[in-house]
């Protein structure tokens, strides 16, 4: 296709555009929100997304011993845990630095330690599971093997909390799916209703058209390129939209999200994100010009 | 070699159904159109004319018999390969079918940019043809700015934008009066000459007999008087 082809026929989506009038400007304002949609639901899951692996990563389990074995026996224990498939970071934790620990919480009210007659805290293994084993099923897994050893009177810790989190997440990531859907079909429907309108207002163009031999790719490229047209400017604006509403909010709501779900940072897309999240929106808009190829055979 | 017959038509029927009723257009119609002709088509409204152009543009099929465009068999043609057929074809209507929002130049700018044409040929050609038709100082009206003589040379202009091989023209004088008649038939003469066959048409007699080229009469579907062989001479 010649450069003089391609100019043509975007001057002729340009010229469809300008014939849609406000159908074909709520096809652009529909496909925005729908992006908006879409895009505000994936940037609050990529922030929690990016939390909850952090937060997995610091999920600790609490091995606590029987009986405190002697130094030399400590260290075998370790590199028994290590050995354990699932196993990443092992750190022993004595009864004495156990104590030390509640002393140091206790701050003021440390003396209270120093009454009792003797040290009723055990010894324990704080056991950090590698990344594989960070999933629910991973760690109920390493959980139950920490659990079977015989040195071992007690296991606590597991990331049912992350759990619950990553569910929510999954529930938010379906209700943006869903409503996300839903703008886009609406969308899409709107940018083919535009479209027929055009091929409607155009039935004598197509007809000469197809008089003088054009392919029959010459008749409805434009009508894709001009739905291709509405979707780009529709996700641009929704990309500048987001942009915006990103720069003033995230100023009040990262220290609200830090302080209550301990996010550690919240970022925007980055430019790859932003280049799939416009091209979505042209290909949704070229889908909906597409969808609207049928009427031209009838037209 | 390119074939010397540019039209060929053997025993062409052409039934329309319209529910239960069959109305027969044409009936085992035979013909031979050389390369370069001007063959006028006369008949009264419902002879048969513009069904006989409209299968030569593959608009129609027949409904039975054999019918070659350039050597084309049009009749099992692809649907693909019909935009090929219709590239060498010019036609004009009676009405000129012009585009209200575009300007003349435009309209007729319009055929060779959508066949793809570089843009400096597409002025060029456009503005040739222009003034070939003698509108060129009114290049940039819209067709509403124009007289109806006007349009059809307008419309006329488009059609041979793409130098076709064969110009079907469907009574294009039909609402223009004897002298607005003469201008359009002169065109289609110069067009003859510069190389293109030409088939016009027509209700009108006397215009057929001021051709002076080669006569089909056409009635009630059947081909009635022929003046010429068809042999491309």
């Amino acid at each position: 296709m010649g450069r003089s082809s391609l100019v043509f026929l975007a001057t002729e989506a340009a010229r469809n555009f300008r014939r849609t009038g406000w159908v074909g400007l709520s096809a652009v304002v529909l496909i925005a929100l729908s992006m908006m949609a879409l895009g505000a639901f994936g940037l609050l899951s990529m922030n929690m997304g990016r939390a909850i692996t952090q937060w997995r990563e610091r999920v600790k389990i609490v091995v606590y011993l029987r009986e405190e074995p002697p130094p030399s026996a400590a260290e075998r224990l370790m590199e028994r845990f290590r050995q354990i498939e699932g196993v990443g970071r092992v750190r022993y934790v004595s009864k004495y630095e156990a104590l030390s620990r509640l002393r140091a919480q206790l701050g003021d009210q440390s003396d209270l330690v120093d009454r009792l007659p003797t040290n009723p805290l055990p010894a324990s293994v704080e056991v950090g599971p590698t990344s594989e084993m960070t999933t629910p099923e991973g760690n109920r897994v390493l959980v139950e093997k920490l659990a079977a050893l015989p040195e071992v009177e007690e296991v606590q810790g597991s990331s049912e909390w992350v759990d619950r989190l990553a569910q929510f997440r999954r529930l938010l990531m379906g209700i943006g799916v869903g409503v996300g859907t839903l703008l886009v079909l609406a969308a899409t429907l709107t940018v083919t209703v535009s479209t027929i309108l055009v091929i409607h207002s155009r039935r004598q163009e197509m007809e000469i058209m197809r008089l003088v031999g054009a392919p029959e790719s010459a008749v409805w490229a434009p009508l894709v390129l001009q739905g291709l047209f509405q979707g780009l400017v529709g996700a641009l604006s929704a990309v500048a939209l987001l942009a915006i509403g990103y720069r003033f909010l995230s100023p009040r709501l990262i220290p609200f999200f830090t302080e209550t779900l301990g996010f550690p940072q919240v970022s925007f897309f980055s430019w790859l994100e932003i280049l799939v999240l416009i091209g979505s929106g042209g290909l949704l808009g070229a889908v909906g010009g597409f969808l609207a190829r049928g009427r031209v055979s009838a037209a | 070699m390119a074939p010397s017959l540019m039209i060929q038509l053997h025993h062409v029927w052409k039934v329309y159904e319209v529910g239960p009723i069959k109305v027969t257009a044409l009936t085992d119609v035979s013909l031979k159109v050389g390369r370069g002709e001007f063959v006028c088509l006369v008949g009264p409204s419902g002879a048969g004319k513009t069904t006989l152009l409209r299968l030569l543009y593959r608009d129609e099929l027949p409904t039975e018999g054999e019918l070659l465009v350039d050597g084309h068999e049009v009749a099992t043609l692809r649907r693909s390969k019909i935009p090929e057929l219709r590239r060498m074809i010019g036609v004009v209507f009676q009405d000129a079918r012009l585009l209200p929002s575009r300007t003349v130049f435009e309209n007729v700018a319009f055929i060779l940019q959508v066949l793809g044409a570089p843009r400096k040929l597409i002025a060029e050609r456009a503005f040739e043809c222009l003034k070939a038709v003698g509108l060129a100082a009114k290049a940039h009206a819209f067709p509403a700015q124009l007289s109806q003589g006007e349009q059809q040379r307008v419309a006329l202009a488009r059609a041979l934008v793409k130098e076709p091989l064969l110009l079907l023209a469907d009574e294009p004088t039909g609402n223009l009066d004897e002298r607005m008649a003469g201008e359009i038939l002169e065109l289609l003469r110069a067009a003859h000459q510069r190389g293109t066959t030409v088939l016009l048409a027509t209700h009108r007699v006397s215009l057929g007999a001021s051709v002076g080229e080669r006569r089909i009469t056409l009635h009630a579907g059947q081909i009635v008087a022929d003046s010429g062989s068809g042999d491309g001479t």
